[in-house]
């Protein structure tokens, strides 16, 4: 302690030795080494060579990106890690800097050392960064790509189409163009997290004789144990449950099918290709799964249709007891979704049998899980011209 | 008597070398860091709440 009383008492006092000019030429001197040393630190930090000193970023995205066109193109350019990575303005670089300590804690514990570890976060980092990407509006983009630097005569109509519209918006570039340098991450397959966590897996136990929806698209079984599957059923649809057990439920599924071949695609009223369940042709076939009543026949194409029930054994597990949270959900997602490139148009402005060719045409311009596909579209069409002809 | 006061003298040069050192080598580059650190994770902060920082 008595060292730093005596410091005090150095610093607190007019020096007596050492003159002003030493003292302010040192803390000049001093002060250009610092500045330069911190920017050449931070510069050594930016670099790819720094970047893929770590096994987990030289073995998957850096191997990835030497695939596409940021690596070689007839233009010579290539693109680093930090172009893309890293904000270019001092400040956010600062910022970036200090959130990617939590990339050290990443490889000391090695979270994605191996390729299976790196592809099962694969989805996690890649929405990650594309937050990242959105919150700066691609601004590392562009850096090197301007809207008023395109040379839109050489695009085809549509990409000209499209990108003027996003040059109107200047509008962040990964919105659209994802899966660009690195591989996309698999998004088919995964059942639909965020809407689970939106709507939650349904309750513990059922009121018989209680409508319920399905949440997701599920199996349908022939009985309470078996694992013969029956079917399926589809997304946001009604079924009234009629007896439960602790796995499964027994339900009730109400509609309308085609009398065309064996008759195994439920729909959800008469001459509406809104899809309620598809049977397995066994199941379509086999006595008493199917109950048949009245036909009638749809003037338009000559189809008769035929009124049906079944009864079906499924997994207790999301089957929730509201349907509005589902369509809550598939109006953000038709809303954000489909906004991102164009206007969407009214939900009202097509009807439910036209619908699904319209939504099935543009589905590969994003990313939405099978679940959530089908949840859009039945929701679109639920909300179609078909049934809300009324308020107009 | 004349030597007592050279020592002090000696002692307090020392004192005053030691001291410019010891801040402009170590103290004020250690502070300079923390406070670009600071100032990185406050934009970091105020970016994940309220959206980009213009800078």
């Amino acid at each position: 302690m008595r060292w730093l009383k005596n410091l005090w008492l150095t610093l607190n006092r007019p020096a007596t030795f050492l003159t002003l000019g030493t003292i302010s030429l040192a803390g000049f001197i001093m002060g250009v080494v610092f500045w330069g040393g911190f920017n050449t630190a931070i510069e050594a930090t930016n670099t790819e060579e720094f970047c893929i000193s770590c096994h987990s970023m030289e073995s998957k995205p850096y191997q990835e990106l030497q695939k596409t066109v940021h690596w070689s193109n007839h233009s010579g350019v290539r693109a680093t890690c930090p172009d893309c990575h890293v904000p270019h303005s001092w400040g956010r670089k600062i910022a970036r800097k200090m959130e990617a300590s939590s990339d050290v804690w990443g490889w000391f514990f090695q979270t994605v050392n191996t390729d299976a570890k790196f592809e099962s976060k694969r989805m996690e980092m890649a929405s990650r960064e594309w937050a990242r990407f959105d919150r700066d509006d691609s601004l590392a983009c562009k850096g090197c790509h301007d809207y008023d630097s395109m040379k839109w005569d050489s695009m085809s109509k549509l990409a000209q189409k499209q990108m003027k519209r996003a040059a109107e918006n200047d509008q962040s570039c990964v919105d659209c163009h994802k899966g660009i340098a690195h591989t996309l991450p698999d998004m088919g397959t995964a059942r639909a997290p965020e809407l689970i966590a939106e709507v939650g897996t349904g309750p513990n136990s059922f009121n018989l004789q209680q409508d319920y929806y399905s949440a997701l698209t599920k199996p349908l079984y022939f009985s309470e144990n078996g694992d013969v599957e029956a079917g399926t059923l589809n997304v946001a649809t009604k079924v009234k449950v009629l007896e439960s057990t602790d796995r499964r439920v027994k339900i009730a599924i109400s509609g309308w099918r085609k009398k065309i071949g064996a008759g195994r695609v439920i729909y959800y009223d008469f001459g509406i290709n809104m899809l309620t369940a598809q049977l397995s042709k066994d199941a379509a076939k086999t006595d008493g799964i199917i109950n048949g009543f009245e036909e009638k026949e749809d003037d338009m194409t000559g189809l008769k249709w035929q009124r049906v029930e079944t009864q079906l054994w499924t997994d207790a597990e999301y089957l929730i007891a509201e349907q509005q949270p589902l369509w809550d959900y598939a109006r953000d997602t038709f809303r954000s979704s489909c906004s991102v490139c164009h206007t969407q148009p009214d939900e009202a402005h097509f009807d439910a049998n036209t619908w699904p060719g319209m939504f099935q045409g543009m589905i590969a311009f994003v990313n939405m899980d099978q679940d959530t596909q089908a949840l859009v579209q039945k929701y679109l069409q639920q909300h179609s011209s078909t049934f809300v002809k009324k308020e107009h | 008597m004349k030597t007592k006061q050279a020592e002090q003298k000696q002692k307090t040069r020392t004192g005053e070398l030691r001291a410019l050192g010891l801040i402009i080598v170590v103290l004020f580059p250690v502070l300079s860091v923390f406070g670009i650190g600071a100032y990185g994770l406050v934009i970091w902060v105020i970016q994940a709440f309220g959206g980009v920082v213009s800078h």
